[in-house]
């Protein structure tokens, strides 16, 4: 049976507030496609902050023209951040009550329009971001006001929800990274956007998108395919933490008007401003976040540094946030079925090439060096008494040099791309792994331009170019610095 | 606002005042069990037999071959399952037109799921059955045959006499739902060779909950409804003797008025067709000339059916939308699907549909009332007119 709509629905069927759309405006949005439906658009004009004129057009049912109408009316006059808090069940409310069941659509519909809107606008500034200083804002005003990244995970959620509690102002952001696989959670994907704006809602929070697809794209896959195509071991994430998350967060808070940024890492900031460890060492990213420009870790708060994961589940459930059982996300967000080799495939031409010994004995074949990686033990090809590792990829003569394990021990590497948060002199350790040991090491200026040289205590395998070496002070806890490696030997 | 417009007469009429009044003394007070042996009792049974010569009247037939229902889609259900059951167990296949009605539609559905066999039968783009195509589809072991007197979203009228007889002329029985032809449709059972024919009494200005299956003389139905073995154990539980007595009067009464009803609501019925297809982007579906007196079917581009019927209930018009009966959920007509348009064509469908009570000046408001709702929702649109 078809419920009757409330009266409220028909009073905006009949008498839709705000239609139109506005040709000199700051912003557009549409969702929905006519071959499903309905569509929505919404336009909007700003003054500052300020929603001087918020204008719509919807085609559909009932419902979908009601609940734009209702948001239009209800977003204009408010400022960008007010009306990026509007919930689905704010909408409800001005249509007099849910929305019978099967027409809740209308109210994601008209709200995702919108915030497309918003996100055309952020979007319209976007040389500023990608122009170095993008993020120079410098945190110190009066308030205190925060934007946070949230991906819709259990982390990014405690986040904000921590920081609210800590009586910060708290506007919620998710960055549109990649298309992602079409019906997949991949975290940064379409459909995780709606449930991250969801998440965000339900905590009372304003929620942004900002599309970085293309900044994205340019700065952390296209760089990961490339580094593979080199024959280096590339970490996305590292690329992403260095150019992406953080400069837009940053960006969007300088647009607002806002002080600090946070992000759901385990890491916190110490003295100098430096990256320390967390209190969950087990969950530790400090390895991830090294190329943080300091600028940005002087705003940054790493709200779930003081936390166990198992804390911020606990916090989740007792909030009752619906994301408290979501899955850990994934290694590499962009590549949710974790196959990195057929990602990479798909994007460069695979050149055969030989494998050899150390010597250069030529052993077999391969069909491309980017399905290689230093360290490597499985698939290799090539039958031995012993087992044979990966210990070299040279892009120049497109060869895979395999040897003994011993082969992979290296007692000495080169660094570059340097980030140092504190004096290189109290380097003690370095990491060259997620997740991997602390090795006792020295650090000092190599004869390279740009280069410097770590030499390890006791010797160290499988490190590959590409990879990042991070520097721990003495007692462990403090990030002084990090770097690529650039060579090993 | 002044009183609504009704417009959805295809849906359900309003009752007639005369049906009314002569329901009324079988709603109130005292009442006998048609079964009872006592004077009340009899003066049921003598009220439903009146009817039932009323209702006989209407399609040509003669009362002892109408079984009187709870309305269409029992006496359709009637027809399948009973006509199946009934068939020689090595006969298990049916021909079936894909724009039945759902009382049919699902009926056979259940008849597929359960082991039967279903040619589902094709139409063209006016929805109309090829008789050739229809013939070629009957085979040795089919059971019965099913395809409707007229449709009952694009009112398209099938050449009933044509498929009857083809059926007929190879002992096939032959099914007609004829709930929206019958009281608008000359209807004679002893010209139209069909075996059974489902009628309702809601579209003929008679109550809801009262209908009935016209079974010919000579063919076998075993019945769905089992337990007091009333209607010649064809159809048991106690009568709805008002609801009976009513649908007798209102077929007494289309039978009588049948032409005089035509004609008008086929005027009301051209004059809308005439003023909405002048609006652009609005186009009528069905046939043009073989349709029913009082439908009139439209698409309308741009436009989503529901905002529009909405809108122009909220101005005080009643219409439908494309299909009254499976518009509850998002999913496009399967009669417009068979007639090839597509689902965005379907979410754009609605039908307007006239009676005997409409005048021409509810027709000119409607008009008026419908070219502005389509440009207000044209206005809104954030599609661009093709």
């Amino acid at each position: 049976m078809t419920d009757r709509y409330n009266p409220q629905v028909i009073e905006h069927l009949v008498r839709p507030r705000n239609v139109g759309e506005i040709e000199d405006n700051h912003g557009v949005g549409e969702s929905g496609d006519s071959a499903c439906g309905d569509v929505s658009r919404f336009s909007v004009r700003m003054e500052g902050l300020r929603l001087e004129e918020v204008r719509y057009k919807v085609y559909g049912c009932a419902a979908c023209i009601a609940a734009g109408s209702a948001l239009a009316e209800m977003a204009d006059g408010k400022t960008i951040i007010e009306a990026a808090a509007i919930t689905s069940g704010d909408i409800e409310d001005a249509l007099g009550g849910p929305l019978s069941k099967g027409k809740e659509h209308a109210l994601t519909l008209v709200l995702d329009s919108l915030h497309k809107a918003f996100e055309d606008h952020w979007n319209r500034d976007f040389e500023a971001l990608l122009a170095d200083g993008g993020y120079l804002g410098n945190g110190e005003s009066g308030k205190k006001t925060v934007v946070a990244a949230m991906s819709g995970g259990v982390d990014s959620a405690v986040t904000g929800l921590l920081l609210r509690e800590a009586g910060y102002d708290v506007v919620a952001v998710t960055f549109r990274l990649h298309d992602g696989e079409p019906g997949s959670r991949s975290c940064c994907s379409p459909d995780t956007v709606l449930f991250a704006r969801d998440t965000a809602h339900r905590m009372g929070l304003p929620h942004f998108t900002l599309n970085l697809k293309e900044l994205f794209g340019t700065r952390v896959m296209s760089d990961f395919v490339g580094s593979y195509e080199a024959g280096k071991t590339p970490n996305p994430c590292v690329s992403c933490n260095a150019h992406v998350k953080f400069h837009a967060a940053a960006f969007l808070a300088d647009r607002i008007g806002y002080n600090k940024v946070a992000t759901g890492h385990y890491a916190r900031v110490g003295e100098g401003p430096s990256l320390a460890r967390p209190e969950d060492e087990t969950k530790d990213q400090t390895y991830v976040l090294w190329p943080m420009p300091k600028e940005l870790l002087a705003r940054t708060i790493f709200p779930l540094g003081d936390y166990r994961k198992t804390e911020v589940r606990a916090i989740a459930e007792g909030r009752s946030l619906a994301v408290a059982t979501t899955p850990e996300s994934q290694d590499i967000c962009f590549i949710p079925d974790g196959n990195y080799r057929k990602f990479v495939g798909k994007r460069i031409e695979a050149k055969a090439g030989e494998i050899v010994d150390r010597e250069g004995n030529v052993l077999a074949e391969h069909s491309g060096i980017a399905n290689f990686t230093v360290g490597q033990r499985r698939g290799i090809g090539v039958s031995a008494p012993t087992p044979l590792y990966v210990t070299d990829v040279r892009p120049t003569t497109n060869q895979v040099v395999v040897g003994r394990k011993k082969e992979l021990e290296v007692f000495e590497i080169g660094v570059k791309d340097l980030n140092w948060f504190l004096d290189p002199e109290e380097s003690a350790s370095v990491q060259i792994r997620y997740n991997g040991e602390p090795v006792e090491c020295d650090v000092s200026e190599g004869d390279y331009e740009d280069e410097w040289v770590v030499r390890f205590h006791e010797p160290v395998i499988g490190v590959a170019p590409g990879q990042s070496a991070v520097f721990y002070t003495d007692d462990g806890e403090r990030v002084v610095g990090g770097g690529v490696v650039s060579r090993r030997g | 606002m002044n009183s609504p417009v009704y417009l959805d007469n295809a849906a359900t009429t309003p009752l007639d005042e005369r049906v009314f009044d002569a329901m009324l003394p079988y709603l109130r007070g005292a009442r006998g069990n048609p079964s009872s042996l006592h004077g009340a009792g009899a003066d049921a049974r003598e009220a439903i037999e009146a009817a039932r010569g009323h209702v006989a009247a209407m399609v040509g037939a003669s009362p002892e071959e109408i079984i009187l229902t709870s309305g269409g889609t029992e006496a359709d259900n009637l027809a399948l399952f009973g006509l199946a059951r009934s068939a020689p167990p090595d006969k298990c296949h049916a021909v079936v037109s894909k724009v039945e009605h759902a009382a049919v539609r699902e009926a056979a559905k259940r008849l597929e799921a359960d082991g039967f066999e279903i040619t589902w039968l094709g139409v063209d783009e006016y929805g109309m059955v090829d008789a050739r195509e229809f013939s070629a589809s009957l085979r040795d072991d089919t059971a019965f045959a099913a395809v409707m007197w007229a449709n009952n979203e694009v009112g398209t009228i099938q050449p009933t006499m044509e498929l009857a007889g083809i059926c007929a002329e190879r002992s096939i029985p032959f099914h007609s739902d004829a709930v929206q032809a019958a009281g608008r449709v000359g209807m004679d059972v002893g010209e139209s060779l069909v075996s059974t024919l489902a009628l309702s009494a809601h579209k003929v200005y008679g109550p809801t909950g009262a209908g009935a299956l016209y079974v010919r003389e000579g063919v076998e139905v075993s019945p769905i409804l089992f337990g007091g073995g009333q209607e010649n154990g064809l159809r048991s539980g106690t009568e709805n003797v008002a609801a009976i007595v009513g649908f007798g009067e209102a077929a007494r009464l289309a039978r009588e008025e049948m032409a005089e009803r035509a004609a008008h609501e086929g005027e009301l019925r051209d004059l809308i067709i005439a003023g909405a297809t002048e609006v652009p982007g609005v186009r009528l579906n069905g046939h043009p000339e073989r349709r029913l007196s009082n439908n009139v079917h439209l698409t309308v581009d741009g436009v989503e059916a529901e905002s529009l019927v909405l809108m122009l209930d909220a101005l005080g018009y009643a219409v439908g939308k494309g299909s009254a009966c499976s518009s509850s959920g998002h999913k496009a007509s399967p009669v417009l699907e068979a007639m090839g348009q597509s689902e965005a064509e379907a979410f754009s469908a609605l039908r307007v549909s006239t009676g005997k009570e409409n005048t021409l000046e509810e027709v000119e408001g409607f008009l008026g009332a419908f070219a502005g709702c389509i440009e207000r929702l044209r206005e809104l649109s954030p599609i661009q007119a093709s």
